[in-house]
């Protein structure tokens, strides 16, 4: 059990991590759908923002709530990639909001959300 | 073309990370570089010189405000951008699907027997609204913030527009008129920054501010006021983008 | 213990999104979006992040609602 925990806190959970971040990016490739190439949009950005709260974790810490009297560093979680990706999640939510009105726009002028389809009327014209 | 490009993106990705794991440090080292040089600091002294335990609301909105600052009027712009792109009104409605039109008119909206619902909302959306000024004026105490009360307004108004009919709204806004609201929140967080120029000091630096009372209340109201900024832009941005999408949509009940 | 359940979550996160990748039902993948926001909560709050979990708790929820406000609009069923 040891050995397992040291091998994932080296090295498993950021594989795992990278893996989730380039499924993301394959989904964007190779999706032929424009919605939900926004949904991995979204799913890559989980795991950037994963990635961050990992470097900010600490073995033994509390969350960065201050308790009374108690304010060593090495007793609470290294609050600073909390906010930073706080931020970030919110911002996200406006990016998917100009990418769907985009997408509203894109199905008025070409009566499709398909990536073939629209490549085929723009070939065609 | 496109396959082939996306087995060399995940070749490089997945072989990537086996040439860096020297570098990324282990998960959980209390004496590794991102958790040793300045979060430190932050830990040690964000209680007695922001007066705010909770020290992501000391790191957000006192020691890195002029970040914030600058994502708020980011969110203020994507509004923006929303209003603008959907400004146009569409020439046909081609939004409905045809199986859709041919349905009974009375058929998409359910008529609830037990429980009027329009009561029900209304007493879930002052609990909810409840629950927001909570978690806005206690966000420097305990867990919460200006951008969780933004989004739980936005959520309040999400219901009002998804549950109850059109013709008869709780409270409803024009999107115009929302995306001017939204503009107000990152104006009131540059006007406080301004505030401490008065008292000699720097921008955002809260304890200089012209007031005499003790330099920790100084942080209070400075940490309060720019939360309350950021709470009405984020709020206000959310219902700017529900405005502009559900302007274009027909739903079942409204054919 | 806390780097196995992280992992086992991991995984289930890469599960649901092969999912989405993979699946032909529009309003499936925007559905298991939700559930896949809902994990990631679970795991942040695991790391000791509570502010974070909270704000992915309810912006999953309004993003989820957005997706299948447009949803009404465009085909659901992939060809």
């Amino acid at each position: 059990m040891t050995a397992i925990s040291v091998f994932l806190a080296s090295k498993g959970i950021y594989l795992l991590t990278f893996i989730l971040l380039s499924l993301g990016v394959a989904g964007m490739i190779v999706c032929n759908n424009y919605l939900k190439k926004l949904i991995c949009m979204n799913i890559m950005q989980v795991a950037v923002i994963f990635f961050f709260l990992c470097l900010g974790q600490k073995s033994g810490g509390t969350i960065p709530v201050a308790l009374d009297g108690a304010l060593k560093a090495s007793e609470y979680i290294n609050p600073l990639p909390h906010g930073l990706m706080l931020t970030a999640i919110v911002v996200s939510l406006g990016t998917t909001g100009v990418g769907l009105s985009l997408l509203l726009r894109i199905r008025e002028k070409y009566g499709s959300v398909e990536e073939d389809d629209i490549i085929r009327r723009e070939r065609k014209v | 073309m496109r396959k082939a490009l996306t087995v060399i993106l995940l070749v490089i990705v997945l072989t990537v990370p086996f040439v860096f794991f020297d570098i990324l440090p282990v998960i959980g080292d209390p004496d590794s570089a991102p958790n040793s040089h300045v979060s430190d600091y932050y830990i040690e002294h964000a209680v007695e010189e922001c007066n705010s335990p909770n020290m992501v609301t000391a790191v957000i909105v006192d020691y890195r405000a002029f970040d914030t600052m600058f994502e708020t009027t980011v969110m203020f712009l994507a509004g923006i951008a929303v209003m603008l792109i959907l400004a146009e009104h569409p020439k046909r409605k081609l939004m409905v699907p045809t199986r859709v039109r041919r349905l009974n008119v009375h058929e998409g909206s359910p008529v609830y027997r037990t429980v009027n619902k329009d009561v029900m909302v209304s007493v879930i959306q002052v609990l909810i609204l409840i629950y927001a000024m909570y978690v806005l004026f206690h966000g420097e105490v305990s867990l919460g913030g200006g951008f969780q009360a933004g989004a739980l307004i936005g959520m309040t108004y999400l219901l009002d527009v998804m549950v109850c009919r059109r013709e008869q709204p709780l409270f409803r806004t024009t999107k115009y008129k929302a995306g001017a609201i939204a503009g107000l929140g990152p104006l009131l967080y540059a006007v406080t920054g301004m505030i401490p120029f008065i008292g000699g000091g720097l921008y955002l630096q809260y304890g200089k501010m012209p007031f005499a009372i003790h330099e920790a209340e100084l942080h209070s109201i400075g940490i309060t006021s720019v939360e309350i900024g950021v709470t009405i832009g984020v709020a206000a941005t959310i219902i700017t983008i529900i405005n502009a999408l559900t302007e274009r949509i027909v739903f079942d009940d409204e054919i | 213990m806390v780097y196995i359940i992280e992992a086992i979550l991991l995984l289930g996160l890469i599960a649901i999104a092969l999912t989405i990748i993979f699946g032909r039902d529009l309003m499936v993948a925007v559905v298991i979006y939700c559930a896949f926001s809902f994990i990631t909560m679970f795991l942040y709050i695991i790391m000791g992040a509570p502010d974070v979990a909270f704000t992915e708790a309810v912006i999953g929820v309004i993003s989820t609602v957005f997706f299948i406000i447009i949803l009404r609009s465009i085909r659901r069923n992939i060809k």
